[in-house]
């Protein structure tokens, strides 16, 4: 099976996946040693992104340091744990399942009964739903950090980021991200580069809230078409006009804009007010790892 | 034949860790020597990791530093070193410099010059910028550049270091490796950069370029390696692989540098004279105590460009719009 026949990748997003395999796999090398960690930790969800940080993290450290955590909730497709499983077995890797099905109707109830959050949670909206899933799957993971006694791995691609197609502190959560610069097409073509299970790479990118939800049509546009206006207005700083010259539809450029600024503060560390001499993030600077800051 | 083998300590420094990273330096001088070259390059802040911030200070070294003094006594006897770290001034200005270390002394200090304070880089916050080009005589017979990283994307750097004098243009780096474009010759957009970049010097100046650039990681950036030696025809003589940790060995002869020159007198045919009045009066004009003669009618002083509101015909009242911007 070619690549061509895969996905869908824009000419000018292509990358050289040999490069791109090597540099990823020497952070995730590098941002562990100045941890003072040799093990890692991830959700995998049966979607691409999670299964490629997998393949990558395995490569790295080697699939005996990796800790795959799969986190269904009861409306989870199926497939999405067969799929998940199938790169478990193919890496060799250490697995669980935690089911959050408990954790998240104990807060909004289920069957008409109340959770925690009392009565009004039982008609929670899907979207609040599912972020609190996305919280609780994070929750799940920084324990598993502690008993496997590894770093939790992010695995959220940079369209998703820009757009803001993610929880707060809850899927963006991680301790570092290897592919959170890759666009989705990007993740595809490293995907197929890496071995990842062609199924996984042929199928709709989804968050799996309910039946048939797919990140596509939520959206209104796909991942190729989006990724290249991405690339165009942001890494090369088209403008919208230029961009609307490149063959967009203005409206199509003018949401976007407008959700790439409207996720602003998903990609950045909250402020502290500035009061005291030195501020973290203002004018103390430190790298996050340094001499004394490993545990080892 | 006047041969010299140039080792690339393509190393991989620990942030802030200036004992470790020490301890390696000796142990690769060591290595350098008993294979036989007469020179070791190590890579831009390898003494101490790049991304510092507010670290830089705490790994500063004086130029008196005792550790310095025993790194250069590993150099007695050779192979002549370039180490490059944070040096403290003595009115406490830090610097990124880079050293030439020979016969068991500091022979020479080249302070970064050009700091970059734009895009990933951050460098001007914490580093005061260095104010001199100098080319000096070494051991090795030619005459030595120094300069690290961002002073080469400055055309006058290799410029005034080859007129000074310099044979040999050693550019030691910490280099951010990015751009994965499938399109570029290595598969990396900065590696295809810095190469065009120093065959062109290696050519222009009919001088060697030895480049040492880092592996590793600091924070979110991965050093991309791929040190290199280019000859002075600007063909290049060896080139280290990307990312890979090592200690690489270049066997050049200096002898080609007397053959390029005879072949293709460029540096003999430099008209500094010229640059000079050129820069000069470019210096008086920026500065709006020269008129320009050659800004566009309308630009305001200093500037060589007028804005786009100003019609021709609106040039008379460019005087009062040039004070209030």
């Amino acid at each position: 099976m070619s690549e061509a026949a895969l996905f869908v990748l824009p000419e000018e997003l292509a990358i050289d996946t040999r490069v791109a395999q090597r540099l990823i796999v020497e952070f995730i090398r590098g941002q562990l040693r100045q941890a003072g960690f040799d093990r890692a930790v991830l959700g995998l969800s049966g979607g691409i992104d999670s299964a490629l940080v997998a393949y990558l993290t395995a490569d790295a450290i080697g699939a005996e340091r990796l800790h795959c955590v799969l986190m269904p909730y009861r409306t989870s497709s199926p497939e999405s744990l067969q799929d998940a499983g199938e790169v478990v077995r193919r890496l060799g890797c250490s697995s669980e399942i935690v089911d959050i099905t408990p954790m998240v109707d104990g807060y909004f109830g289920a069957d008409g009964v109340a959770g925690a959050a009392g009565p009004e949670g039982l008609e929670a909206a899907p979207l609040r739903r599912g972020n609190f899933m996305a919280r609780m799957r994070m929750s799940v993971l920084y324990d598993r950090s502690v008993t496997w006694r590894g770093l939790v791995v992010g695995t959220g691609n940079k369209t998703e980021s820009l757009i803001g197609y993610t929880t707060l502190f809850g899927d963006s959560a991680c301790a570092f991200n290897p592919i959170g610069d890759l666009y989705k097409s990007q993740v595809r073509q490293l995907s197929a580069a890496v071995g990842v299970p062609e199924q996984i790479i042929r199928k709709a990118p989804s968050a799996d809230l309910w039946p048939g939800q797919t990140d596509e049509t939520e959206a209104g546009f796909s991942y190729p078409e989006l990724d290249r206006l991405l690339f165009w207005r942001i890494d090369k700083r088209r403008s919208v006009d230029e961009c609307v010259a490149l063959g967009y539809d203005r409206a199509m450029v003018e949401r976007v804009d407008r959700m790439v600024a409207g996720a602003e503060f998903k990609r950045q560390v909250p402020p502290i007010a500035k009061l005291g001499p030195r501020t973290a993030g203002v004018d103390y600077l430190y790298p996050r790892r340094r001499p004394g800051s490993s545990r080892s | 034949m006047q041969p010299l083998r140039i080792a690339l300590a393509q190393v991989a420094p620990t942030l802030g860790n200036l004992e470790a990273n020490l301890a390696r330096h000796h142990e690769l001088i060591a290595d350098a020597r008993a294979n036989g070259a007469g020179l070791v390059v190590f890579p831009e802040l390898g003494l101490t990791g790049y991304l510092l911030q507010d670290l830089a200070a705490d790994v500063a070294m004086r130029l008196d530093d005792p550790r310095l003094a025993a790194l250069a006594a590993e150099t007695r006897g050779g192979p002549s070193a370039v180490v490059s770290f944070v040096e403290e001034s003595g009115d406490h200005r830090l610097s990124i410099a880079a050293a030439l270390l020979e016969d068991g002394r500091v022979r020479h200090v080249h302070r970064k010059v050009h700091l970059p304070t734009y895009g990933l880089f951050d460098e001007r916050r914490f580093f005061a910028p260095g104010d001199m080009l100098r080319a000096v005589p070494s051991r090795l017979g030619v005459g030595v550049g120094l300069a690290v990283c961002e002073d080469f994307w400055h055309l006058s750097t290799p410029q005034v270091l080859a007129n000074d004098g310099a044979q040999l243009l050693i550019n030691v780096s910490s280099s951010p490796g990015r751009d994965l474009a499938a399109t570029h010759e290595v598969g990396l957009g900065t590696a295809t950069s810095w190469r065009t970049l120093m065959r062109t010097y290696a050519q222009l100046t009919t001088s060697f370029v030895v480049f040492c650039n880092r592996v590793g990681v600091d924070e979110s950036i991965s050093f991309w390696g791929g040190s290199e030696v280019v000859s002075p025809t600007g063909a290049a003589v060896f080139s280290a692989p990307l990312f890979d940790e090592g200690l690489f060995y270049a066997d050049v002869d200096l002898g080609d540098i007397r053959r390029e020159r005879i072949a293709l007198p460029l540096l003999r045919d430099e008209r500094p004279e010229l640059v000079e009045r050129e820069w000069r009066r470019l210096v008086a004009e920026r500065a709006g105590l020269a008129e320009d003669s050659t800004a566009e009618g309308g630009a305001p002083d200093g500037f060589d460009v007028a804005p786009d509101d100003v019609a021709p015909d609106d040039v008379a009242d460019q005087a009062g719009r040039a004070a209030v911007r």
